[in-house]
């Protein structure tokens, strides 16, 4: 056990994101990036998810992200969020 | 204090866990306000959006899809409504769509759709246009993504469509907008704008352009048609042919009330091709779902007629012509928008992609409709198979294409004065479609005799010799006599009349040099 437990925060409501964590297969963590605008903003998404893991000290956590439309500062939070409800002990 | 952000949270369960109640044949409506934050947590559209969703609900009742109960209140999200619909996911998704892109309010306003299963049906996925973003136009996720738009820019297009709304109501308020309807206006509103603040679909502004210059063309093809004479049979400014219920200003009336309506045919099909261009992966070819147009060219179709019969005094005037003229006036937005020539043929061809299915599908409905409530052409499909002005726009309009275009052209062009080469063509067109106004009231004997009396008064010379003027005013006299009045080969006149000046007007030509690079 790493100590993650399964959790989501957000909604799949336009200008949204849904986040879901859980458990990794290892000690790393991976990260699952989907959007409606991934051509555009896939990379900034994903640097962000890094940018909030790291930040957040959480190891051995599978980050799943299905972006629709969310603005920076909603994905930040909702990362923040789902990451916070699955480190609480 | 609850955050919007965990509003929404609580917003998404709810939806989840109240769509896995629903009871069978239901989905789940949810009703947001589509406005940036500012704005919709400020309280000032907290009353309006209650309004908007009582019109969402009256608009989905309209097609059936009932709602039993409802619950809308403000969350710190802003206004929120959630609603159980009788209908499957899918069709009550297509139908909101619609709302969201025709009705005043529209653009405005969030409805989606749940499944019992959770699922939520896209426009994706069902083939509809991506949302425009109200600033520009253009697809708007991206643009509220990256904050393309300033908050002032926002605002003031936000204030815009809900005054544009509010135009609307007052209009339907006055009752000058006869027919009892919930939805957009034909009139304009706002300034500067054609059909202002009323019409949300916004294409770049070249294409307002050309869809204003299909829309020209289209009206001048109605009254072109209406003024031609003489025509047996048929409403001219000299004769009411067969008619007692209508006049040559009855037809006025109607081109008048119709006018605007054509332009708006040609921006669904330029706005439907701008949303399939932004596809991913899209190579500039169409959208193989052109079909999936139909159903917003429908919705516009029904307020036309609105409007006609309003004119009119509910006299049928041009009903047939609303559905094939708004279909290849928006054939002729679509192709514009991809930046492809407008020409007879490919307006026609674009047409029947439109419309592709059409027989099939609208006459197996008209089986199970009451005998009393099925249209003439519904009634002569069942007993004779005659598939009428859909089967003709199914195929391409092939009776305009390949006999009554080649025909308008060589008599011009051979010098015929405009009237005379409109009234000779359609003899010919006489001669080559089963026209279904003819069939309802005179049956095959009827239809036999409307067209051996048009090919004897071509044969005679048609309006360039005297015989063939008088075999066309014998002609008069016995379509008025046995009431027959081929109003279908009239409609089809007007969409020949269409198609040749989208191709001399210099609108295919200005067109094409604009879009060159």
């Amino acid at each position: 056990m790493n100590g993650v437990k399964n959790s989501v925060a957000g909604s799949l409501e336009s200008s949204d994101v849904l986040v879901t964590v859980g458990p990794a297969e290892g000690a790393e963590n991976t990260l699952d990036v989907e959007s409606i605008v991934f051509k555009q903003f896939g990379a900034r998404i994903r640097s962000v998810a890094e940018e909030v893991m790291a930040a957040s000290g959480v190891r051995g956590a599978d980050v799943r992200i299905q972006d629709r439309g969310a603005l920076e500062c909603t994905l930040r939070a909702r990362l923040e969020t789902a990451l916070e409800r699955a480190l609480k002990a | 204090m609850t955050s919007p952000l965990d509003a929404r949270e609580t917003r998404w369960r709810k939806r989840i866990d109240l769509a896995s109640a629903l009871p069978p044949g239901c989905s789940l409506l949810s009703f947001t306000l589509r406005m940036p934050a500012p704005l919709r947590l400020g309280g000032e559209y907290d009353r309006t959006a209650g309004e908007w969703f009582d019109e969402l609900r009256q608009f989905l009742a309209k097609e059936g899809m009932s709602a039993p109960s409802y619950d809308f209140y403000v969350s710190a999200d802003g206004p929120e409504g959630f609603c159980t619909i009788r209908g499957v996911g899918k069709d009550v998704k297509r139908r909101a769509v619609a709302f969201e892109e025709t009705h005043p309010c529209g653009e405005l306003v969030d409805v989606d759709v749940t499944c019992p299963d959770g699922s939520v049906p896209g426009r994706r996925e069902l083939g509809l246009p991506p949302r425009r973003c109200v600033v520009c136009g253009g697809e708007a996720v991206p643009c509220v993504r990256g904050r393309a738009h300033t908050a002032e820019e926002l605002r003031s297009a936000v204030e815009r469509i809900a005054e544009g709304w509010r135009a609307c109501r007052r209009e339907r308020r006055s009752g000058l907008n006869a027919p009892a309807s919930d939805e957009r206006s034909a009139r304009g509103v706002g300034e500067g704008r054609t059909f202002g603040a009323c019409n949300d679909v916004k294409p770049p502004d070249h294409m307002e352009l050309y869809c204003a210059l299909i829309g020209r063309c289209a009206g001048t093809a109605v009254l072109f048609e209406a003024a031609a004479a003489p025509k047996p049979g048929l409403v001219t400014p000299f004769s009411n042919g067969a008619h007692t219920d209508m006049d040559y200003f009855s037809f006025l009336a109607s081109a008048a009330a119709l006018a605007s309506f054509w332009e708006r045919f040609a921006r669904l099909g330029a706005t439907f091709t701008a949303g399939a261009y932004m596809e991913e992966g899209s190579s500039g070819s169409p959208s193989p779902e052109c079909t999936a147009l139909l159903p917003l060219l429908r919705e516009e179709g029904v307020r036309a007629e609105q409007t006609m019969f309003a004119a009119t005094g509910g006299v049928n005037t041009h009903k047939g012509l609303i559905f094939s003229l708004g279909v290849l006036c928006a054939a002729c937005g679509m192709l514009v928008s991809e930046g492809k020539h407008t020409s007879p043929e490919a307006c026609a061809g674009r047409g029947a992609e439109i419309v592709r299915g059409i027989v099939e599908r609208d006459f197996a409905d008209a089986g199970k409709k009451k005998p009393s409530e099925r249209t003439a052409g519904e009634r002569l499909y069942l007993a004779e198979g005659v598939t009428g002005i859909r089967g003709e726009a199914e195929r391409g309009f092939p009776a305009v294409i390949e006999v009554a275009l080649p025909c308008l052209r060589k008599l011009l062009s051979d010098g015929a004065a405009l009237n005379d080469a409109l009234a000779e063509t359609l003899l010919l067109l006489m001669t080559a479609t089963e026209d279904t106004n003819i069939l309802a009231r005179g049956g095959r004997e009827g239809e036999r005799n409307v067209r051996e009396a048009a090919r004897n008064a071509l044969d005679l010379g048609g309006m360039r010799t005297e015989e063939g003027v008088r075999a066309v005013r014998e002609m008069e006299v016995l379509f008025t006599s046995s009431r027959l009045s081929p109003g279908g080969a009239a409609d089809l006149l007007a969409v020949t009349v269409f198609l040749h000046l989208m191709e001399t007007s210099g609108a295919t030509e200005a067109i094409r040099r604009a879009r060159r690079p």
